[in-house]
This record gives structure tokens, sequence and C-alpha cells, in this order.
């Protein structure tokens, strides 16, 4: 009898929706080596200080004895041309890249989420406005108008964050949009709103939930364009300012040292790539998870 | 619901115009409200007051905000945008010379993206769960993970390596003493020209900034493609001809692909921003001198006239190339002339 018991109790847990998706993700190999990148690179990247070999070269240093050192045991991804140790220096480029992430994303997905949610609930005027704006921003090239933007006020990191965050909530707008529009002509919302719901309710508390896998998915995957974008800005000179490290001006740094010492610039190129790519198969593996199209 | 495909056309058209009223106006104020006087940086630190205010004036810096946009844009609408500081030339001349060669560039990558995405997707859709798709898939990641600029790089050190004489900067091999001709657009010049020789080393030089912009774009295509290919596959009309018994090559090449090339080439359009910023960082690396590299410059200087025909000219783009994809699409899909203007 209690064997009996257990057994149906495991089928229940089976079936249960969350241990289905759970199972599909861990089973995704992809998805679980996207995890690992991840949280692998936030770890270094917090723990930067005290696990890199030379955490001093991340300032101003100058040691010309080692400059263009080759990668060897000693510097895993050589030293650059004033003899700092590439790596240290990658690791806490790091930190900005993911900074960057939790800047941009931080502000763009509530305020996209929250006027697209609008935008397909309300109707009328209200949807016209906020999909003409979100039209009109998607017209124009983020790259150009967050040089045009960050250089004209000042060109720090702070105004590259300000300039790509003005652009990114338009395409979670435009997403959040669909799903709200097709969600909010179902019954249930039509009963919640005869039962006396008001529309911060329906809005956050009907609509919302249906959005939360498509959310997560487009969060993670632009994880990966953000960094991308940062590290393009700051490879065209936008970026923080040296002697900070970051990943992008760390290749236009070795790029003046081509093809010679190849190294100063496919390392921090290569710490670049390894964090878009674990954003972008966690984010394929969620989007596995939550069985969606495309 | 709009029946008539013209007032289609005509309402996209309207959008497209208001698109060009609203990024106008955002660039210009942005560009007027910046710290810095345009007038003082034009005539440099020994001016004088006088001359300054003699040239805000002369430049009609004293009028209110508004006036002075409808005054640019009336301006603008005449071909006239401005002087560039950087160049001492009107930023219409400026641009003239250099849209030509980014206009190249970009037309040879967008070439290159459907040339390799659409049969990659085609194929990774047949072959699903096969040794291709897994090809395929891993060429989209590398799309969508790699940094353009460490791509273009890639692709300079192993040209530089392996193929020693492969250009890896420019347009043309100045050695030739072509000066270019009537279009820009170096490749049709110089068959113009009947220069054989020139054709090639364009074409040569051409060959590694197009294969770097175009990286990005394979990788989203190529996915997009194939999901379409997979969807379509299972719809009603698909099934009925696999009854029939028509061949799969004939219901692949004659159905299928028609019907799944418009979800990547709507992609294509909207993605078609993203794709003049990477030229940018392509023309950059790969020192090419075309429009983007303008731009470049013309913000590293603040040349603020340069700057607002940069923005504007690079929203035009994009709505070229939109008006493009929907005449197309309206080609390909008869369904699609019927509905409203989306």
């Amino acid at each position: 009898m209690a064997q009996i018991k257990m057994a149906l109790d495991g089928a229940d847990k089976d079936l249960s929706a969350g241990y289905m998706m759970w199972y599909r993700f861990s089973r995704n190999p992809a998805a679980v080596i996207g995890t690992l990148i991840v949280l692998s690179a936030v770890i270094c990247a917090l723990l930067a200080p005290w696990i890199t070999p030379r955490p001093q070269d991340v300032g101003a240093v100058v040691n010309f004895r080692a400059r263009h050192l080759p990668p060897d045991a000693q510097h895993w991804f050589g030293t650059d041309k004033v003899g700092r140790d590439i790596f240290s220096r990658a690791i806490f480029g790091l930190r900005i890249s993911l900074l960057l992430v939790i800047g941009v994303l931080g502000i763009s997905v509530p305020i996209g989420t929250v006027l697209g949610l609008v935008a397909g609930y309300a109707g009328g005027w209200t949807e016209r406005l906020i999909t003409g704006l979100t039209n009109v921003m998607l017209a124009m090239p983020p790259l150009v108008m967050a040089l045009a933007v960050s250089n004209l006020l000042q060109p720090t990191l702070m105004n590259a964050m300000i300039a790509i965050t003005l652009l990114w909530w338009t395409w979670h707008a435009r997403l959040i949009y669909a799903v709200s529009k097709s969600v909010a002509s179902e019954d249930y919302i039509e009963a919640a709103r005869i039962a006396g719901a008001g529309p911060l309710h329906i809005l956050f508390r009907e609509i919302l939930p249906n959005c939360i896998s498509v959310i997560s998915v487009k969060t993670t995957l632009d994880a990966a364009f953000v960094i991308l974008f940062g590290a393009t800005l700051s490879f065209l000179g936008f970026g923080v300012k040296p002697p900070t490290p970051d990943l992008g001006s760390m290749v236009a740094d070795g790029r003046q040292f081509m093809p010679d010492f190849w190294w100063e610039v496919l390392c921090p190129g290569a710490v670049i790539l390894y964090v878009t790519l674990g954003f972008n198969l966690l984010g394929d593996g969620l989007r596995d998870m939550f069985d969606m199209e495309g | 619901m709009q029946q008539n495909p013209f007032l289609a056309i005509l309402t996209r058209l309207g959008t497209f115009v208001l698109v060009m009223i609203v990024l106008s106006i955002m660039i210009f104020v942005l560009a007027r409200v910046v710290p810095g006087d345009p007038a003082r940086m034009a005539l440099g630190p020994t001016a004088t007051p006088e001359q300054v205010s003699a040239l805000r004036t002369e430049m009609g810096l004293d009028l209110p905000l508004p006036v002075q946009y409808l005054s640019y844009m009336g301006r603008a609408l005449h071909g006239d945008l401005g002087m560039s500081l950087l160049s001492q030339r009107p930023v219409t001349a400026d641009l003239a010379q250099t849209v030509p060669a980014t206009v190249e560039l970009v037309l040879a990558a967008v070439i290159i993206m459907f040339a390799i995405a659409i049969p990659l997707g085609v194929m990774t859709a047949h072959f699903r769960d096969l040794w291709i798709d897994h090809v395929g898939r891993l060429v989209s990641l590398v799309g969508v993970t790699i940094p353009s600029f460490l791509f273009a790089i890639s692709l300079q050190l192993i040209a530089a390596r392996y193929f020693g004489d492969w250009p890896i900067i420019g347009r043309m091999d100045h050695g030739l003493g072509f000066t270019g001709g009537p279009t820009g657009l170096m490749l049709v010049d110089s068959l113009l020209a009947g220069r054989l020789d020139v054709f090639l080393s364009a074409l040569q030089h051409l060959a590694l900034p197009a294969i770097a912009l175009s990286m990005a774009g394979i990788g989203q295509i190529t996915r997009i493609t194939r999901s379409a290919m997979l969807e379509n596959r299972r719809k009603d009309h698909v099934l009925t001809l696999q009854s029939f018994g028509v061949p799969e090559r004939v219901i692949i090449f004659r159905y299928l692909l028609k019907l799944s090339s418009i979800a990547p080439l709507t992609i294509m359009g909207l993605e078609f921003a993203s794709l003049i910023g990477n030229a940018f960082v392509i023309e950059m690396v790969f020192s090419w001198g075309g429009f983007a590299s303008y731009g470049l410059n013309a913000i590293l200087q603040k040349d603020l006239n340069a700057v607002t025909a940069v923005v504007l000219v690079s929203g035009l783009f994009f709505i070229v190339a939109n008006l493009i994809v929907d005449i197309l699409i309206s080609i390909i899909d008869p369904r699609m002339r019927r509905k409203e203007a989306r």
C-alpha cells in the first residue's frame, strides 16, 4: 500500500509543469553549459580582486621589461604594451560588461514591459501612441544613436549606458505588446473585468504572468547583445576611461600590434565570446524549457 | 480594412515620413542642447567675442529652436545640410562622396547573407537533427555571439597569415591609378570604364569586409528560415500537396521556399538598423572610407552638421531598406496586398 502511494506521488511529481520544465532544462546540454558559463563569469567578476594573479595591473601600472609577452604559465593571456597581465585585466573587464547588462536591462526591461502591457490592453489612442513611438525608435540605428548621444554629452560609460537604455526598451515593448494584445482578447480577461477587477490587477496579475517566459528568454538573449554592444562602443573609443580595463578597449589597444602580438586582440576577444556564448546558450535553453516557437 | 494596395503603400510611406520627422527633431534638439557653442568651435579659441556673436547671428543660432529647426529642414529638403566643420565643405558633398562606398559594402553583405543563410536554413530544416542541422546551428550561434570587430580582425589575421598578398584594408589598389566613376560603386565604375584589373582588385578588397558585415545576419536569417520552413511544412495545403504525391523537391522549392522567405525578409528589414551600426565598426577596421567612417569621425570631432546628417541618412537607409522589403513581400505574397498596412 505504501509503495503504491509512493509511486503515485512520484507520478504526480513527474506531471507537474515545473518539474517538466526543470527536466527539459537539465537534460539539455546547451542549457546546462550556458548556465555554467554564465555562473562562472559572474563568480569571476565578483571575486576578481581575489582570484586574478595580478590585481594591481588593473591600474596605471607600467612594467616595460614584461611588455608584449606571449601567453605562458605565468601570464595565461600574455601581457600588453606596458607589461600588464591581460588575464587579470580581462577578468576585471568582465565586471564592466556585467554592470552594463544590469544597468541597461534593469531599467529598460521594466519600462518596455509596462509600456507593452498597457499598449496591448488599453487599445485606442494609447496603443497607437506607444506602438508609433516604438516604431520610430526601432528605425534608429542603435549604435549610431548611442555614439551620437554619448559623444554629444560626454563619452563616458555612464552616458553610453543611458544611450543604450534609451533605445533598448523598444524591443521589449514590441514583444510584450504582441503577447499582451493576444491575451487581452481572451475570455478570462473579460471575466476578470466583469468580476470587477481594476486595470492594474488585470495588467499585472492576469496578463503579465503570460509574458514571463517571453520576457525571461528575451532578457537573457539581450544580456549577450548588451555585452556585445558595450564592447563595440568601447572598441570604437566610447568606453570607460583608461586605465580601467574594459574588454572592448583592450581589443582596440591590441589591434595596433597586429599581427605579431595576436594574443592582445584574441584573448580579450575570447572572453567576450565566452560570456555572450553563455548567455545565448542559456537563452536558447530557456526557450526550449518554455517550449516556445522559433 | 484597406483593400487598395496603393493606399496601403501610401499609409506605409506616411509612417516613414513621420519616422524621419521625429528622428530629425530628436537629433536636432540633441545637437543644439549639447554643451559647447558651435560658432565658437567653428572659429577656434583665438576668435574675439564679437566674431563669435557675428557668426552666431549668421548661423541663425540666436533664433528660437523651432524656427532653427524649420529653416534647417527647409534647407535640408533642398539638399543643403550645412557646412562640415571637419572637411570645410558642404555636408552634402561629403555624403555624395562617401555614401556609395557604404552602399556597395552593405549590398555585398546583404547578397552574401541571403546566398548563404537561405540555402542553409532550407537544408537545416529539411535534414532536421542531422549533421548539417548541427552545422547550421553552430553557424547561427557564432553569428549572434561573436563581436563583429573581433570577427573582422580575425579575418584580417587569417588573411595576413595564410594569404600573404590578400588586401586587408581600403577599397582598391591605388597603384592601378583608378579614380572612380559616375556611380561611386567601385565594381560598377570599373566595369563601365572597361578596367577588368580594377574590378578584380575591388572585388578582392570588398570580400573580407562584406563577409565580416554579413556574419551577424547570416546567423539570424538561417535561424528564421529554418523555423519558418518547419512551421509551413505542417500547413494543410503543404500536407495536401504531399498526399497528392508531389515530389519533396518540388514542394520545397516551388511552394515552401516562397512562403518561408517572408519571415527572413521582414527580419532583414528590422535588423537593417543594426546592420548600418555594424558598418561603422567594419569600415573602421578595414579603413573602408565610406559614410560610416565619415560619421564616426564626425561624431568624434563633434561636427554637429555632419552628425545630424549622418543620423538622418542612417534613418533613411533603414526606411529605404524597409520599403524594398515591403515591396518584395507584396510581390511574393499576394495576401499581403489585401491586408491592412501593418
